[in-house]
């Protein structure tokens, strides 16, 4: 046996031999029998090494999996796996997304129309009258008792709208933004300041303040 | 050297249709992939049918190995679901198996007794091993120390030649010439082995 040839072998086993080297090791290596049977025998060596206990070193495995291979056709005759071409892409599958996302666009818009305006009548109505000077009542000639147990006042002036007029902080805030948002976010950050509700201390706020004022 | 070059060049000439160099996979890996599916099955047969079956799959999906992971790593894969798949087709768990286990003196009896199947099995292992182990203790220290390092502490030959302060060049000698001692007591193993084996059928 040529030494040299077995010093490539030894290390072609390791890994460490050069790429040209090792493709004409392994078109030798594949084909002779001998140089393949010492090859197995650098794998028992470095098994017992390793120390690879219940492994039976001499088991007939790489004999029956040649059996097994050789009635396997050669793989010669299939392709090896490419990147798939793009003309095997399916036309459909972008319209797919584009529909998908239409609908998901949609369907929000329908829902947002579906919450409807914001209101805050009720908690001013439920305003107890005597807090209200000079609101008038709405059935005035009924007695002390009914009066008292009226819950529905009309305040002379009209009710500040709150939830639908932005607070003049906010206002400035969002024309200051818009001059340096695009155009996309501009009008996302309108459409969840409209849509959101401001919290109850400010909504109490504005009421007393509309019935501090009222004449 | 870039990592999994020979593996590769063997790899590609299976994929143009070269069974020889899927035998040389096979006797380089057969016994790291059997000792892996050991981790899920105890008997060494068991783990050797559930390795060749893995072999086979790895054979068959060659076509679509591009080479973007190292050949094991892509054959380690294959094994640990093929031993996934055996063991729950099998209704039977590693983890209750370890309950059985009661100690490693236990697990080594299990052991023996499922080798004592094949005694000649067992006996060429058991000889196998300390002749590869006398081998290597019989080699001179330069010689030992380069092949311990590459096999149990899987060190490359530059790693090694900075351990031991000499050429790459001298690695790979020190290294083939461990392996030349090693395997010239091995073959008489083997062919005495087998002459035994032929006895006891």
């Amino acid at each position: 046996m040529n030494e040299e040839l077995d010093s490539q072998l030894s290390a072609m086993f390791d890994d460490e031999l050069p790429a040209a080297q090792c493709e004409l090791l392994a078109r030798r290596l594949s084909r002779d029998e001998s140089l393949k049977a010492r090859w197995g025998r650098y794998a028992v060596i470095s098994a017992v090494v390793r120390a690879e206990r219940g492994v039976r070193l001499n088991a007939p495995l790489a004999g029956r999996v040649n059996a097994a291979i050789s009635a396997e056709p050669a793989l010669g005759n299939h392709a090896v796996a490419q990147p798939r071409p793009r003309s095997a892409l399916r036309w459909w599958q972008p319209l797919v997304g584009g529909a998908l996302a239409a609908g998901v666009a949609a369907a929000s818009v329908l829902w947002l129309r579906a919450q409807g305006p914001l209101t805050t009548l009720p908690l001013v109505a439920q305003r107890p009258p005597s807090n209200v000077r000079g609101a008038p009542v709405l059935n005035a000639g009924a007695s002390s008792a009914s009066l008292a147990n009226a819950s529905y006042v009309t305040p002379s002036t009209p009710a500040v709208r709150p939830m639908l007029v932005p607070s003049t902080q906010l206002a400035n805030y969002v024309v200051a933004h818009s001059m340096v948002s695009s155009p996309v976010a501009r009008r996302n950050l309108l459409s969840s300041f409209i849509t959101s509700e401001p919290p109850a201390a400010e909504v109490q706020e504005l009421n007393d303040h509309a019935a501090r004022t009222a004449p | 050297m870039s990592a999994d070059v020979s593996d590769l060049s063997l790899v590609r000439r299976v994929q143009r249709g070269d069974k020889g160099a899927f035998d040389a996979l096979v006797l380089k890996y057969q016994h790291k992939l059997v000792k892996l599916v050991m981790r899920y099955v105890r008997n060494p047969a068991e783990a050797e049918d559930i390795a060749q079956e893995a072999f086979i799959k790895a054979y068959r999906a060659l076509p679509q190995f591009r080479g973007d992971s190292a050949f094991y790593t892509w054959l380690y894969r294959i094994a640990i679901n093929t031993a996934k798949n055996a063991v729950v087709s099998r209704d039977r768990s590693p983890i209750e198996y370890d309950l059985d286990r009661n100690s490693d003196e236990s697990y080594d009896m299990q052991g023996r007794m499922k080798d004592s199947e094949t005694p000649e099995g067992l006996v060429l292992t058991d000889e196998i091993r300390s002749t590869v182990n006398a081998a290597i203790d019989a080699l001179p220290e330069d010689l030992r120390t380069a092949i311990v390092l590459r096999e149990l502490e899987g060190l490359s030959y530059e790693e090694i030649a900075a351990a031991m302060d000499c050429p790459v060049g001298t690695v790979r000698s020190r290294i083939f010439r461990a392996r030349e001692a090693i395997d010239r007591r091995l073959r008489e193993v083997f062919e005495g082995g087998l002459g035994r084996a032929e006895e006891l059928g």
